[in-house]
């Protein structure tokens, strides 16, 4: 039922709940304010936003207080405008007088209010606050001398990413936002995600390191380049500098949030390291090449092999991290220009069990429902993984749904993880051992009968068979196996199943076992076993440790499938480790590798790719895997050039060019162009906008992804009608013709035998084998002990 | 700018024990602060995060709500509390001059605590016995009419000066 109030003399009616402030705003009346922000509880702190309510004369902090049928508000009376005064000068009173010299500049939201009601002249008595902070750390800047008590930091640290760092400590003047024994940021559980200097509305938390003093030029809305989260991130550029990088608070998958490699990693760009030139080894030494030549070295090697022995003889190896119009590029390449069908991905070792584990039961090889769908789940299984570390959005995402909304988390995990203080519950099986696991949960849950029989009954197909194949994991069997009590499972089994609305997270440390298919397509059978799948609050998130590692699967640079996982035609290629052993056998001879570095996953890879008769690498930095190279091509990153990428969400976003490349280096999509044209085969593109419409014309799953109606937060695949902007929840009217289904994972018990793999634990300072992160001067400055795998240094 | 003192160990099994009958409950942190600084004298850093724990906050929070009252107190205290009135009573009846020879006596400034844990020094507003001013209160005893021979008196075990 509406109510109507009358503000500054109009009737505007609202919802029960809504503050004299959101319908101010939704009516178009600006009211200012500092402690405000949409993404937080309002707070009341700064009363700038007072209003007068005519019937009284009293003033009421409009951010706070809810409309009232017959309330008679003014916004803008002279008692009004002398109130907001009297606070501004006050924190003017209280403020150092350096704006001049202060960064914030006309950013400052002080600066901006006091502008607006037209305060020059502060002629109350000074009243400082002292600034003594030193912090040692190279991501935030605090002044608290600038402090205007508003708590957005403290706020923002407690309810977006429940880290708790900060909170107010003392009261009075010496009041301020402080850490656990008032330490500088860096011995405290601040992750420096950057959140608190994003909200912050005057100069008192910045970013440290500053290499531009002054206004931005412009700003550019891009995806970040790290993690599978596909965070929209705002770069602020002046020149050919990023200043800096801010969320984009739109419809997006990261609201006001970042982590510290999307907030600050992104200095790698101008690292004095970066490749400028083409480089060919001549005589063992890389000489600095002309394009033409470098080209021309590499058609020139690439024909010869191919014609002496045949395109099967050569390999080709793309990235999770580059676009999806140059990993489609660059299948096409292999394919058509080469005639090879070798082609795989850097992502393929994180997600090959989700393409059939997920893809083969329900459908669709990619995450069910959006992150925000966590936070309204009433529990969450998270298996294998670290989110707080390779997908930061989901920690946070799991930690509200805890903290604030009284879901029960469920890790499942081998080691330990920092989520685990969030449990309810929290099972440590041996390792390998997690299917056995989820099929002793299932069967827990049959026994009990309280499976969703009407969902399953309608949707599902293929239980009989699957309940059948769960009589070996009663959870004494199970017991045995994993090391998980029995009373444990069956708490775990009845929690899971009698929810309204559970998910289930996991990542690659299940999809990295050789037996992760298995455990993925139980996790699938244990989520259609209790009628999660395809509503609010239900489903399952694969999460993808890269950038664009479910793009570069989606665009088909995989040797079994083709764009949009259609099968292969004739004869499938061979994977990335297949290509090692066949190389090692002389039967490779050549291989074209773009943006990945697999010298520093894969060992002994580095003495094989040295052998080969050829090797070209594109690359941004001259990472262990390119000094192997016979040929070395500068690529651009990812805020110097345009394209898209998709996230674990199935979000197609855009990515967009913000500054030049360094030198002479180019986009990935421009070098593969310029290949094909060298070797005889041109490839008719002139952008990547007309790449993508090819895309969209031909691979059914990305129908209707264009250029012009991708807004910040994206398009999610299948872009089917009925939905504006695609899908964010799969399976909502069912599923595909001939999906749905249990999936059996093996009655044999010995095939579950535990495998002495050693999952190594990621750092949030660095990212996969470091080649950027470690060129990042902020994220390098906190690493303690080198990052990746014996052998290899990536810093120099 | 405090004295170096010898903390006493704190003893974890029964701070654990304190905690576990307040667990989960917010509401009622500041009694458990309370109780943890009855048993261990003050409330020691240490203490924070397993009382933040404790009762389902964050260290930060917890630190924000001792850092608010002057009654949490987050270092140790003597086993004898002085308080030196500075109210305008006894301000007017020479309370500046008993301070000075406090602090000479206990050799100790302003909210400091002695390294012996002996004696901690405050001063305090006003404790409403203006009438016999200049006035002391040492733990709970008030001492009124107070002058120099009563200092020495009162902190006998205490040389001048020492």
């Amino acid at each position: 039922m509406a109510i109507t109030i009358t503000l500054d003399g109009v009737e505007v009616s609202g919802n029960p709940g809504m503050t004299i402030l959101d319908l101010a705003r939704e009516s178009g009346i600006y009211i200012p304010t500092l402690c405000h922000d949409p993404h937080l509880i309002p707070y009341g702190a700064c009363r700038v936003c007072l209003v007068e309510n005519e019937q009284n004369g009293a003033l009421l902090a409009s951010c706070v207080a809810p409309i009232a049928p017959g309330m008679i508000i003014n916004t803008r009376s002279e008692k009004v405008l002398e109130s907001r005064r009297v606070i501004i000068k006050l924190m003017l009173a209280s403020h150092p007088d350096n704006c001049m010299v202060c960064d914030k500049g006309n950013r400052c939201q002080l600066r901006q209010v006091a502008t607006e009601l037209g305060i020059g002249w502060v002629d109350f008595h000074r009243i400082p606050h002292p600034a003594e902070i030193q912090d040692l750390n190279p991501f935030i800047e605090r002044d608290l001398s600038k402090c205007i008590l508003c708590a957005k930091c403290i706020r923002a640290c407690e309810e977006l990413v429940v880290e708790g760092a900060i909170d107010y400590l003392d009261r009075g003047f010496p009041s301020k936002p402080a850490t656990v024994g008032d330490t500088p940021l860096e011995l405290s559980e601040c992750t420096f995600c950057g959140t608190c200097v994003n909200l912050c509305p005057t100069g008192a938390l910045q970013e440290k390191v500053k290499p531009h003093h002054g206004s931005t030029t412009k700003v550019v809305s891009t995806v970040c380049g790290f993690c599978g989260c596909g965070c929209n991130i705002d770069l602020e550029v002046s020149g050919n500098l990023v200043v800096r990088a801010r969320p984009n608070e739109g419809d997006t998958p990261n609201g006001a949030t970042l982590c510290v490699r999307g907030s600050y990693g992104f200095d790698y760009i101008n690292s004095p390291q970066r490749l400028t030139q083409p480089l060919v080894k001549i005589d063992g030494e890389f000489q600095p090449a002309s394009w033409e030549e470098a080209l021309s070295a590499v058609a020139g090697k690439l024909g010869e092999i191919k014609s002496a022995n045949g395109p099967d003889s050569l390999a080709v190896f793309g990235s999770s991290k580059c676009t999806n119009e140059e990993d489609y590029l660059l299948q096409k390449f292999a394919r058509e220009v080469l005639g090879t069908p070798n082609i795989d991905n850097g992502g393929s070792v994180y997600n090959s069990a989700s393409r059939n584990g997920l893809g083969g039961s329900l459908g669709f090889a990619a995450s069910t429902n959006p992150i925000g769908d966590i936070e309204q789940s009433e529990v969450i299984l998270l298996v294998g993984d670290d989110p707080e570390v390779s997908a930061p959005q989901i920690g946070y995402a799991i930690k509200r749904a805890v903290r604030h909304k009284g879901a029960r988390l469920v890790v499942i995990n081998s080691r330990d993880t920092g989520l685990a203080s969030f449990a309810h519950q929290y099972l440590v099986p041996k390792v390998g051992t997690e299917t056995s696991l989820i099929n002793g949960i299932m069967k827990a849950i049959v026994d009990h009968g309280i499976w969703r029989k009407s969902f399953v009954a309608e949707k599902v197909s293929g239980f009989d068979e699957f309940s059948e194949s769960l009589s070996d994991y009663s959870s004494e069997q199970v017991e045995q196996i994993t090391g998980v009590a029995s009373q444990e499972l069956h708490h775990v089994a009845r929690l899971f199943a009698q929810a309204n609305s559970a998910v289930v997270v996991y990542g690659s440390g299940i999809t990295r076992q050789s037996n992760g298919e298995q455990t993925v397509a139980a996790l699938a059978n244990l989520s259609l076993l209790t009628g999660n799948v395809g509503k609010t609050g239900a489903g399952i998130f694969a999460i993808q440790e890269e950038n664009n590692g479910l793009g570069a699967a989606d665009m088909g640079c995989l040797p079994d499938l083709l764009p949009g996982y259609q099968p292969v035609a004739n004869g499938a290629g061979l994977t990335l480790s297949e290509m090692m052993e066949q190389a090692e056998a002389g039967k490779i001879k050549g291989m074209y590798i773009m943006g990945e570095n697999p010298v520093a996953g894969i060992s002994d890879s580095g003495k094989i790719l040295g052998s080969l008769d050829f090797l070209v690498v594109q690359d941004l930095f001259l990472t262990d895997t390119a000094r192997l190279a016979n040929v070395v091509l500068p690529a651009a990153g990812f805020a110097e050039k345009d394209g898209t990428f998709t996230n674990f969400e199935r979000r197609v976003q855009r990515v967009r060019k913000a500054v030049d490349p360094p030198g002479e280096s180019l986009p990935d999509w421009q070098i593969i162009l310029k290949l094909a044209e060298a070797m005889g085969n041109p490839m008719q593109y002139s952008s990547p906008q007309e790449i993508m419409d090819e895309i969209a014309a031909r691979v059914p799953l990305y129908h209707g992804i264009n250029y012009d109606d991708i807004v910040p937060g994206g398009i999610f695949w299948p872009r089917t009608n009925g939905y504006r902007l695609g899908p964010s929840r799969l399976y909502e009217g069912g599923f595909p013709q001939g999906f749905g289904r249990f999936v059996v994972t093996g009655s044999q018990l010995s095939e579950d035998k535990a495998e002495p793999e050693i999952i190594v634990p990621k750092e949030l300072y660095q990212f996969g084998s470091g080649v950027r992160s470690s060129m990042s001067y902020r994220l390098n400055a906190m690493i303690v002990e080198p990052s990746g795998t014996e052998g290899t240094d990536n810093r120099y | 700018m405090s004295k170096e003192i010898k903390v006493p160990e704190i003893d974890f099994d029964r701070l654990d024990e304190i905690i576990s009958r307040y667990k989960g409950q917010k509401w009622s942190l500041i009694p458990l602060l309370q109780e943890v600084q009855r048993e261990l004298g003050y409330v020691p850093s240490q203490t924070i995060k397993p009382i933040a724990d404790g009762v389902g906050m964050f260290p930060s929070q917890v630190q924000g709500v001792v850092s608010f009252y002057t009654g949490l107190h987050t270092t140790p205290r003597g086993r004898n509390v002085v308080k030196v009135c500075r109210g305008t009573a006894c301000h007017v009846r020479g309370g500046k001059t008993i301070l000075k020879l406090v602090r000479q006596r206990l050799d100790l400034e302003e909210g400091e605590t002695s390294p012996d844990l002996g004696y901690t020094l405050e001063t305090v507003a006003c404790i409403g016995v203006c009438a016999l001013a200049p006035n002391i209160v040492v733990n709970n005893t008030t001492y009124g009419q107070v002058n120099p021979k009563k200092v020495t008196q009162l902190f006998n075990d205490r040389g001048a000066g020492g």
